[in-house]
């Protein structure tokens, strides 16, 4: 009875992930190529201060940078490239999924008639406030 | 730098990837358009008066709250836009749905794929679907003072 919607489904599972992996490897290649550079640990020592209070290492700032200003694919590639506990992978997640792709959603956010800044800070708020949060309690 | 070796990490690394979230997408999809074409949410969202209650929004604000919900903030725009447009939703109505839906968005999706990086699969889940829920809840509430005061006071 579904056949079709099941055979639309799996097309589009192939488009989702073609459209994944367009970001996720370029950007996995990208931050693995700076493992392999001192760059690396000169920007996980930069933000190390900053991450320590979300309970991440300095590396992780590349995955919140990325996916906030490019997409949530692009976070998602980053930190697939990097070593990360359990407990930091979780919280990384849900950082992100609070505050990701902020330019590209604001435009479709605004369509809509809301206000855009108090759109942007109830993420960010978010995503920091479960940050520390997280950090704490798992 | 060790090119051979960077380019073995980096191959195998990502292939890695795109396979794990493989496993995870394609079936995700199959099932999240069945659940599209059955409109079951329509359904569902017709029993769901308490949420509609809880916010103090209209009946006909949920059915667009659970499709952003389910299926990302583009799609769900494109359903608040049209019930806007078709004065089903009012101001109050589309602050609440956007409030929950940009703490809440493309649950299953997103979820899964983090869980195929290494995330906590069902803390992830609830804790998005809890926080949105106690954001848009204060956000109805502080709507709701500030409508009154300008009652009020003019």
């Amino acid at each position: 009875m579904y056949k079709e919607s099941a055979f639309n489904g799996f097309k589009k599972g192939l488009f989702t992930l073609w459209k994944l992996s367009k970001i996720v490897v370029p950007v996995y290649f990208f931050v693995t190529f700076l493992s392999y550079t001192p760059l690396l640990n000169s920007i996980s020592n930069f933000f190390e201060p900053a991450m320590k209070i979300l309970g991440l290492p300095g590396e992780a700032a590349v995955p919140l940078v990325l996916g906030n200003f490019i997409n949530l694919y692009a976070g998602i590639g980053a930190m697939a490239s990097l070593s990360l506990s359990a407990k930091q992978a979780t919280i990384l997640a849900i950082m992100l999924s609070f505050s990701h792709s902020l330019l590209l959603e604001s435009v479709v956010v605004k369509k809509t008639g809301v206000s855009l800044a108090l759109i942007v800070l109830t993420r960010i708020t978010l995503a920091v406030l479960s940050g520390i949060i997280f950090n704490l309690i798992l | 730098m060790d090119f051979m070796a960077y380019l073995k990490d980096s191959t195998m690394g990502s292939l890695n990837s795109v396979f794990s979230m493989a496993k995870i997408i394609i079936p995700l999809m199959i099932a999240m358009e069945i659940l599209k074409d059955a409109e079951i949410l329509e359904k569902i969202s017709k029993r769901l008066k308490p949420i509609s209650k809880l916010f103090d929004i209209s009946n006909e604000s949920v059915f667009p709250l659970l499709i952003g919900m389910v299926f990302g903030l583009v799609y769900g725009a494109g359903i608040i836009i049209e019930s806007v447009e078709e004065e089903n939703l009012g101001k109050k109505d589309l602050y609440i749905v956007m409030i929950f839906l940009v703490a809440c968005h493309a649950i299953f999706e997103d979820t899964f794929i983090f869980a195929a990086v290494g995330a906590n699969l069902w803390l992830l889940f609830i804790t998005r679907l809890i926080v949105a829920l106690i954001v848009a809840y204060f956000s109805s509430k502080a709507i709701e003072g500030v409508s009154k005061d300008i009652q009020k006071y003019g």
